[in-house]
């Protein structure tokens, strides 16, 4: 994996069909193979906050780099390179969906229309699939599975595209505590290899024992911008969640 | 086509339509029942059906009306339904409600007027009185729909699984989802002098419905359903004209009938036994 970079530089965004932004002159950047938290209370913009970074939703003003592509005029491109593990998912039981086939998916952007997957496609689903610890449910319907199981099927997607950075929305929101720090340990793997991890969470038990890098965000606002160890990111964004000016 | 099966010319017309109809109708039917667009499907059968009346009215063609009207919906209900903060719902009720009008406004306008005007047909379907071109038309866009899906197969799947988590994997879900409406309208409209607009969401959702029940991968999908439609399309076809009974609706009724049957006999919703 080669790490990626963020540079957003006063960016404001809003959703479709609304005058109102989310996002409210942000600017921040993040280097290549930080691992990244952002905190903050709910609605504050975290969620924008990973989707902007993508390209999935506009930025109305600002400029936003990733990877050093413009996500404006580049976001299939910077999607391509950067992996999102999506919060509140729901699969139909009986979709006709299996784990091996979904972990796939991760590597239909990187492969061009007609094209099938081949080899090295395939030999990247395998270790996704091994770093997981999923081997066991490669050929179950994914609908069928648990919502920890689910929550790790689709980071093995994320990981198949060897991503440059990482944004995950609220990776332990389904996972039991041993589930909690296996994940964290494969964070953990993937950021010493020089991914870029940023990450949305609550949960700050099982974070990985590194110096951290905490975004803290207040109605739309970066309140909150500083480095400190996994043991203090708790205590941090509690002080700073209170408003955009605390 | 099929004059070496069936001798007399306008069954085989009837059957090929049937046929070609179905397979259109049923592979876009596997894709929108996935997407739960199937309000968008509704909303465009009777959009060519306002459209045709309203050709029809004027002295136009009813397909090439049909084709326009359900095209002009397709290119409306495209952006507004992307855009997720809006109720695409109470929106597409009112286009449905509107379309419909529109339909029944004309049809009756028509029938007052003593313009010699058969509504059954825009209705129910007619599978009697079909021109070569109208069976040639069916059988291009048969093919394109299976083309479309061959093509973009990986990328179609991905969408079905979960749009956003497509568009987050770099699949340019924009463009792929403006073609199935783009497909789905004419689809529809060619399909409509065959089945009519009140039966022609049977095709596009009941066969991928029926198919759900059993396949447990999308190839299997997008191979089930076609089979069933064009099964069931073309023996319907087959003991309507046998038995002077009306094709569309029979044919209706007895997808109908195969979905509770598929859904009582499913192996996807036993519930497993044991201690």
């Amino acid at each position: 994996m080669v790490g990626g970079t963020i540079d957003l530089a006063g960016i404001y965004t809003a959703y479709e069909g609304s005058d109102r932004p989310v996002l409210k002159n942000v600017s921040t950047s993040i280097a290549s193979g930080e691992f990244v938290v952002v905190g903050g209370p709910n609605g504050a913009g975290k969620t924008t906050f990973l989707e902007s970074i993508n390209g999935m939703l506009p930025i109305t003003h600002g400029q936003a780099r990733v990877c050093g592509l413009d996500v404006t005029s580049h976001g299939y491109a910077v999607r391509r390179r950067v992996g999102y593990v999506i919060q509140n998912f729901a699969f139909d039981p009986l979709a006709p969906f299996t784990v091996r086939h979904v972990v796939m998916m991760g590597r239909y952007g990187l492969l061009g229309y007609g094209k099938q997957p081949g080899e090295d496609d395939r030999q990247a689903v395998d270790e996704a699939i091994h770093l997981l610890g999923i081997e066991d449910l490669e050929e179950r319907p994914i609908g069928k599975l648990s919502g920890g199981q689910q929550q790790k099927v689709l980071i093995a997607q994320n990981l198949a595209k060897n991503p440059d950075i990482l944004l995950l929305d609220e990776p332990f929101s389904n996972l039991d505590l041993c589930t909690r720090d296996f994940i964290s340990e494969v964070l953990t793997g993937i950021a010493d290899a020089g991914c870029t991890v940023v990450m949305v969470s609550h949960a700050f038990d099982a974070l990985p024992t590194r110096e951290i890098r905490i975004l803290v965000m207040n109605d739309g606002h970066l309140s909150l911008d500083t480095c400190c160890p996994a043991d203090e990111v708790e205590e941090r964004v509690r002080t700073h969640s209170g408003g955009p000016h605390a | 086509m099929l004059e070496f099966l069936i001798p007399n010319n306008i069954v085989c017309h009837a059957v090929e339509a049937m046929l070609f109809a179905s397979i259109a109708c049923s592979v876009l039917g596997v894709i929108i029942t996935h997407l739960n667009i199937s309000s968008i499907g509704f909303t465009m059968t009777h959009a060519a059906f306002a459209g045709a009346a309203v050709g029809i009215f004027f002295g136009l063609d009813g397909t090439i009306a049909a084709i326009l009207a359900s095209l002009t919906i397709a290119a409306i209900l495209g952006p507004l339904s992307e855009k997720a903060r809006m109720s695409t719902d109470t929106i597409l009720g009112v286009l449905f409600g509107m379309m419909m009008a529109i339909a029944i406004f004309f049809i009756a306008y028509m029938q007052y007027l003593g313009a010699g005007f058969n509504a059954s047909a825009l209705l129910f379907g007619n599978v009697t009185s079909l021109y070569r071109e109208e069976i040639y038309a069916l059988a291009v866009i048969s093919v394109a729909a299976v083309l479309f899906v061959l093509i973009f197969f990986k990328e179609i799947t991905a969408i079905i699984f979960d749009r956003r988590i497509a568009e987050a994997a770099g699949i340019r879900v924009r463009p792929i989802y403006y073609a199935l409406l783009f497909m789905i309208a004419i689809s529809v409209s060619l399909s409509l002098n065959i089945i009519g607009g009140l039966l022609l969401y049977v095709w596009l959702v009941t066969p991928a419905a029926i198919a759900y029940q059993f396949c447990t991968t999308v190839r299997g999908l997008f191979l089930s359903a076609p089979l069933v439609a064009g099964s069931v399309s073309v023996a319907g076809a087959w003991i309507g004209f046998q038995y002077s009974l009306p094709v569309g609706p029979l044919t209706a009724v007895a997808f109908s009938a195969l979905f509770l049957m598929a859904v009582m006999i499913s192996p996807k919703r036993r519930v497993p036994t044991g201690t």
